[in-house]
């Protein structure tokens, strides 16, 4: 590949041993560290999901009481947000991935970098500090006022909960600046507009949602905690609503922020195992781009039933059908581009169409919330975790174990087992369906969310059962994971290049050198290294 | 073959030779400066919303706004500040380094009489804070504003510092750019504020 001459920076040599990795300021490593934390807190939350689920398994069951219950999914639903999809994706991803994939030595500001990271991995030890000590939040992971305020939640886990939200918040804006820098202007000489990789596109997307809608929600969680300890009067009374409007004004944004990233992810893997290039480049970057920018105008669509100006409903009813229309061009693109392609059928690949699978029946169910009438019956009821754990997890997750099995051979060096990795996956996308298709069934049955437990004779019964039975073989296959993530030690050496990919990051060794790149590469397409293998292999 | 890039083309090597950096932190500095202002945009929807929402006028019966003088002097303070501001930038781009010591130290000046002008209206406001949404909202504007004139502040200082240090040049002045930045944001939020606040 053509490449160019720049001598290295002049970092002192690198730190070994713990303190390599506490004081460092490479981006590999700080992505590594966010996604070694992501993960755990993934498990932690998991565990308490499975805890939710036994005690929902069969009416009227007591292993935990309602006060506790209420604690359990809040902290789940916080967790698995704040604390594992976002910082995965954003972190974990993006600071490994970005850097490489535009060929630069690191992001544009290093010890701002390490500076997120920390005090993202502060504010979690904080809230799940917390927690573990006792200090529980039961608001929910939306924490609307009345529940939230002094009255009905006076004890100091919910101020924590606030404090580890601001923290974060924090954390996650300064890293959007940081990667929006990076993009612009540290990219390989040749890497024009069009020929960004498609996840870089998505960060830039989410960098720009996080950098737009993190500072309003601070602004609420701010709001709230003078209201519970210094007596003003923000949210009080017939001014409830106010804090509905400025959290989801940050959450449905968020909602993107954690499956933009995920679908860059998706586009990058589809195109190497479906051996072609992705179907219409422009076309996903120009709806991605539409996503973020209508991502912006949807937020009162969790209000239908909070009683908002009608008119305003239907406005927003209007645009939350209108922005499934960009996700809709990217899924056709997706299938478009696999169509006719020569698979290769690894678990990347498996994980990506499981991915569109789960992704499609979540994004439906969402357009079908989307329509006032039927989201005035389905609100707040099992319809909703149906609905949220079909993107969050069938999409969100399912992408980011796609993302693992593709580029963790490149981050350690090491092949993951396929076999195995087939396993977790059947298992994982048998054990997601078996738990959360049923939830749909219970929703249109009537049984609300956020109920500690339920009376038997409703007909919950059977489904229950079944989503219980659902979580565990979906826990089970996360083990499977986690096995293959320990034999990675005696896995296959990966190489440079083991799955043939086209961005930048298969051109250096695996793992890569600190400095990335000893020469700068130069790029002439969208795909330099299909370039370069071509040159190779037609050239003289 | 393919093309092979000059040296001088990438950016890793640019942003030494010709400050290509500065610009990343330029770039750095406008998008924190876009994130701060939507915390304020946040701070302004409450405003309007409770607004909206109180029944009995705004401010409600019984609730006496803090003083306005202080509010008008402290526009003139500001824009004269900004003014300095102006000036210091523009010595610096000409290499003057004692005139940017100077116009500096005036805008940090003046943005410490700001602070000390508004403390007079702290003084009304925490009471204020307590008994409405109106002062509430008020009170939330102004305190966040004034943590941000502290912030200017406080960079104004080090720029003090490393221009008596002798680090701040024609060539290396990112930190001027991005304090005054930041300043000239300052200010403009403060003249919303004073426009929704006070003159409404
Ligand atoms: C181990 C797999 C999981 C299981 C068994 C599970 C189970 C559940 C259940 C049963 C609820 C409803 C609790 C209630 O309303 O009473 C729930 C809520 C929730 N889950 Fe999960 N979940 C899992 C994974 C995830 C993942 C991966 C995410 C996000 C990335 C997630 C995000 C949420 C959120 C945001 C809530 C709402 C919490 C609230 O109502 O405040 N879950 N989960
Ligand atoms: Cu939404």
């Amino acid at each position: 590949m053509a490449s160019i001459s720049i001598p290295l920076p002049l970092r002192e040599r690198a730190k070994t041993g713990l303190l390599g990795w506490l004081a460092t300021v490479d981006h590999k490593k700080i992505g590594i560290m966010y996604m070694v934390m992501a993960f755990s807190f993934f498990l932690i939350a998991g565990l308490l999901g499975l805890v939710i689920r036994l005690q929902l398994a069969a009416p009227n069951m007591q292993i935990v009481d309602a006060h506790t219950y209420n604690q359990l999914f809040t902290m789940h639903g916080t967790v698995m947000i704040f604390l594992f999809t976002i910082p995965m994706l954003v972190g974990g991803f993006g600071n490994y991935l970005l850097p490489l994939m535009i060929g630069a030595r690191d992001v544009a500001f290093p010890r701002l970098n390490a500076f997120s990271f920390w005090i993202t991995l502060g504010a979690g030890l904080v809230m799940f500090g917390g927690f573990l000590l006792g200090a529980r939040s039961d608001a929910s992971w939306t924490a609307y006022v009345p529940y939230s305020n002094k009255t009905y939640s006076p004890t100091i886990g919910m101020d924590i909960w606030l404090l580890g939200l601001i923290l974060l918040g924090i954390g996650s804006t300064l890293g959007a600046v940081n990667f929006l820098v990076t993009l612009y202007t540290m990219r390989a000489p040749g890497m024009t507009a069009w020929r960004i990789p498609m996840f870089g596109w998505a960060m830039a997307t989410t960098a720009v949602m996080i950098l737009l809608a993190t500072p309003v929600l601070t602004a609420a969680l701010i709001m709230l905690v003078a209201d519970r300890n210094f007596n003003t009067q923000f949210f009080s009374a017939n001014q409830a609503q106010l804090w509905q409007h400025m959290f989801w004004f940050y959450s449905h944004p968020a909602v993107y922020i954690m499956i933009l990233p995920a679908m860059g992810i998706v586009s990058e893997i589809i195109p190497v195992f479906a051996r072609k290039p992705l179907f219409g480049l422009r076309a996903v970057v120009i709806s991605t781009a539409l996503i973020g920018l209508l991502g912006f105008t949807t937020w009162v669509h969790h209000m239908f039933v909070s009683g908002v100006d009608p008119v305003l409903e239907r406005f927003f009813m209007f645009t939350t059908m209108v922005i499934a229309v960009p996700t809709g061009v990217k899924v056709f693109n997706w299938l478009a581009t696999l169509w006719g392609g020569s698979l290769n059928l690894k678990t990347p690949l498996l994980m990506c169409i499981g991915f569109l699978a789960t992704f499609v029946v979540g994004g439906l169910s969402g357009v079908m919330m989307a329509s006032i009438p039927i989201d005035q019956y389905v609100h707040n009821s099992y319809w909703v975790v149906a609905h949220f754990h079909y993107v969050l997890f069938g999409g969100s997750v399912f992408g980011i174990f796609a993302g693992l099995y593709y580029w963790v051979p490149k981050i350690t060096g090491r092949m993951f087992d396929d076999k195995l990795g087939k396993l977790h996956f059947l298992l994982m996308l048998i054990g997601f369906n078996v738990t959360f298709f049923p939830m749909h069934h219970l929703g249109l049955l009537g049984m609300p969310r956020r109920i500690a437990t339920y009376a038997a004779g409703r007909g919950w019964e059977t489904g229950n059962l079944i989503a219980t039975i659902g979580a565990f073989l979906l826990a089970f296959s996360v083990l499977i994971f986690i096995l293959n993530v320990l034999k990675l030690r005696n896995g296959q050496p990966a190489g440079d290049d083991p799955w043939e990919g086209n961005t930048l990051e298969w051109s250096t060794a695996s793992p890569p050198p600190e400095y990335n790149f000893r020469e700068i590469p130069v790029v002439e397409s969208e795909r330099p290294l299909f370039d370069a293998r071509w040159r190779t292999s037609h050239l003289p | 073959m393919a093309r092979t890039a000059s040296l001088s083309e990438h950016p890793a090597t640019r942003r030494d030779a010709t400050g290509q950096k500065n610009k990343g932190g330029l770039i750095g500095v406008m998008l924190f400066i876009a994130s701060e202002s939507m915390f304020f945009l946040g701070l302004f929807l409450a405003w309007f919303y409770l607004r909206a929402m109180s029944t009995g006028g705004w401010p409600p019966p019984g609730v006496t706004p803090p003083p306005a003088l202080p509010a008008y002097l402290n526009t003139a303070v500001a824009l004269l500040s900004s003014a300095a501001m102006v000036c210091a930038e523009r010595a610096i781009a000409r290499d003057a380094q004692r005139s940017l010591l100077i116009w500096i130290s005036i805008a940090g000046a003046l943005g410490i009489v700001f602070m000390a002008i508004q403390s007079v209206e702290f003084t009304v406001l925490a009471n204020l804070a307590q008994g409405s949404a109106y002062g509430s909202a008020f009170t939330f504007l102004l305190v966040f504003h004034t943590l941000r004139v502290f912030a200017g502040v406080v960079l104004m200082g080090v720029v003090l510092i490393r221009a008596l240090l002798g680090q701040v040049s024609r060539r290396r002045r990112l930190l001027v750019q991005a304090t005054a930045a930041y300043w000239y944001f300052i200010t403009g939020v403060w003249l919303v504020i004073f426009a929704v606040l006070y003159l409404s």
